[in-house]
């Protein structure tokens, strides 16, 4: 219970600052303009896109006893289960939706290999793939954790200020519904993988921080910059 | 080969989170990209980091002086191509002017900056690494870990992080307030086996560096950096008497002048070098041979917030240079919200950095980073 409560305060906190951020506010607010609600959504597309590669890499390193719901969530993701809705298809539609062209469209899909490029590229501060597994596994379940929540009070702002047709916006539904079980699952997940690789409670805790150092959302959905001006780092 | 074209682009890239030492805190890299382009098209790129407590530039007068002196002086040079030896590193060197001014000990940035970039773009045109040049005697370099003068609690997560990335160096910075606590909270979180270090950036009087010395001594520290200010070099030899704890000198190293002053005084046990500070790769080259010959130990440090180029200009110096004790820099995104070079130069675990083979100093440089963090004051000067 410690472990878990400790890494669910971890999601509250990244989950609160995102929803008290400018960018969040704006978005649900509906003061922002329309290239700003473009922007939101090439860059969550961006950052969603590759999701079924990143679970495939949690799936080889997970623990038996969670390898069967991530291996799940992979199939969901991909459109392989019982619903049949690929996740990706959802962004290109939601890409298409807002008038994204093909050319657009394309340079999202690079950017979002590019960021697979970097990952297994660039070189591994931890010592062993547990660690390193350990903090994708973090933010993944993370973005579950708050896409739960406030995802659809995204896809509703998006679907009031953006105009777009709820069809379009299927993503966020979908995830709000479904990722109520999936934040959970995404919980009992880390705990088990935890205590499968003997993680100490001092480790789990400095790899919190390293993993959560920033705001994962507003980095990925808003940019590095409205995050340096969220944090302060830039006036 | 002429150089045509520069473009002077001071940055502004944002930390993941604030960096503070005692006489300054930092919450994004002020760096600044000299971007060179020869009379063949090929494009080479520098960095210069002005600190005013360092050398006494600044960002402005950095700016001015490579525009209005550097570029003025270098665009009527034709280069030569490069030849596998240091010699041809130092005729370029020599090339790039610097000057002393009121409250400048030397533009040693701005030429380090020019030099960068004229080394890259030089090396390139030919398609050789600055590693011709400098051929390697290792295969990995090894780097040091930082903690900034946060809070007690703060300190200690980065020491757990450090740990977890098997870091085995690590420079603590202090500032004369709780140091014996921190540095004690940071011993325990390490253990024993992991060399600690301190750098005072020139806060402590006299008395309070020998006293702090003493004090730390039991958490055996390996070295102590510039705990005072900038001082003759008979005031570092009667310090280096009294305190328990090896000396190392930085801010008070910046010209070769000043290095052998030092020598002669018999004032320290360390250099910190550094490219930007001593004036680019040939200068500093010049004071480490002088600090090997007399028996002072090296590190090889680096500007809190530089970029990918000025790390990977000091992987090639580190991985070259005969005995080098310690090694900063090369932190990338664990500081910077995002590098501006296409490949991570980022140290990885242990601190290893590996060597760099690609033709000038071995990284490319991304042009829509140095656009999307510009500040906003490019200079860009033309042969024309």
């Amino acid at each position: 219970m410690l472990i878990r409560n400790l890494i669910e305060s971890r999601y509250a906190e990244q989950t609160k600052f995102f929803e008290q951020s400018e960018g969040f506010q704006h978005l649900v607010s509906g003061v922002a303009n329309i290239k700003f609600y473009d922007e939101f959504i090439a860059n969550l597309c961006k950052t969603h896109l590759k999701s079924p590669q990143i679970l495939a890499f949690l799936y080889a390193a997970a623990p038996p006893t969670v390898a069967n719901t991530i291996q799940h969530n992979m199939l969901e993701e991909l459109g392989f289960d019982a619903e049949g809705i690929c996740h990706p298809d959802l962004l290109r539609k939601l890409a298409s939706a807002v008038g994204l062209d093909n050319a657009k469209q394309a340079q999202i899909e690079a950017s979002s290999q590019a960021e697979l490029h970097k990952m297994c590229s660039e070189p591994m501060l931890y010592g062993t793939l547990k660690e390193l597994a350990l903090s994708v596994l973090l933010e993944v379940t993370c973005f579950e954790w708050m896409l739960s929540r406030l995802s659809g009070k995204m896809g509703i702002a998006l679907q009031q200020y953006r105009k777009l047709e709820k069809e379009s916006l299927e993503w966020f539904f979908h995830h709000s519904e479904v990722d109520i079980r999936h934040a959970e699952e995404g919980l009992d997940s880390v705990v088990n993988y935890v205590e499968y690789y003997g993680f100490e409670i001092d480790d789990l805790k400095t790899i919190l921080d390293i993993t959560f150092r920033e705001n994962i959302f507003i980095k990925r959905y808003f940019g590095e910059i409205a995050l340096a001006k969220e944090t302060e780092m830039l006036t | 080969m002429k150089i045509i074209e520069a473009t002077i682009t001071p940055l502004k890239i944002p930390f993941t989170e604030s960096f503070s030492h005692s006489t300054k805190s930092r919450t994004y890299s002020d760096s600044i990209v000299v971007k060179l382009k020869a009379a063949d098209g090929t494009i080479g790129y520098g960095e210069a980091v002005a600190r005013p407590y360092v050398t006494g530039e600044t960002v402005e007068s950095c700016l001015q002086f490579m525009a209005s002196t550097i570029w003025e002086h270098i665009k009527h040079i034709d280069y030569p191509e490069p030849e596998p030896d240091i010699s041809w590193l130092y005729k370029i060197s020599e090339t790039i002017p610097t000057a002393k001014s009121q409250g400048v000990i030397a533009f040693n940035a701005a030429k380090a900056g020019f030099e960068l970039a004229l080394l890259d773009c030089l090396l390139k045109s030919q398609n050789l690494s600055l590693s011709t040049i400098l051929p390697p005697k290792r295969n990995t370099v090894i780097y040091s870990g930082a903690i900034t003068s946060s809070s007690i609690e703060k300190a200690v997560k980065n020491a757990k992080s450090f740990k977890l990335f098997g870091l085995k160096h690590i420079k603590v910075k202090v500032t004369g307030e709780e140091d014996f606590s921190r540095l004690h909270a940071i011993r325990q979180a390490v253990g024993q086996e992991t060399s600690l270090r301190i750098d005072g950036n020139g806060t402590y009087d006299f008395d309070s560096a020998v006293r702090v010395c003493e004090e730390l001594t039991q958490l055996n520290i390996d070295s102590a950096e510039q705990l005072i200010e900038r001082s003759t070099p008979q005031t570092w030899a009667k310090l280096r008497e009294m305190a328990p704890i090896p000396q190392m000198v930085d801010e008070s190293l910046v010209t070769i002048e000043d290095a052998k002053a030092l020598i002669a005084a018999h004032a320290c046990d360390f250099f910190n070098l550094r490219i930007s500070k001593c004036g680019g790769i040939a200068q500093t080259i010049r004071i480490a041979q002088l600090a090997q010959t007399a028996g002072i130990k090296i590190q090889l440090g680096c500007q809190v917030g530089e970029t990918a180029i000025l790390s990977a200009a000091g992987r090639h110096l580190a991985a070259w240079l005969d005995d080098v004790t310690f090694v900063e820099g090369s932190y990338g995104d664990l500081l910077l919200c995002e590098d501006v070079s296409r490949e991570s130069i980022r140290f990885g675990n242990g601190g290893k950095g590996g060597l760099l083979r690609k033709p000038g100093l071995g990284i490319e440089v991304k042009d829509e980073i140095l656009e999307k963090y510009s500040n906003d004051t490019q200079h860009i000067c033309s042969f024309w």
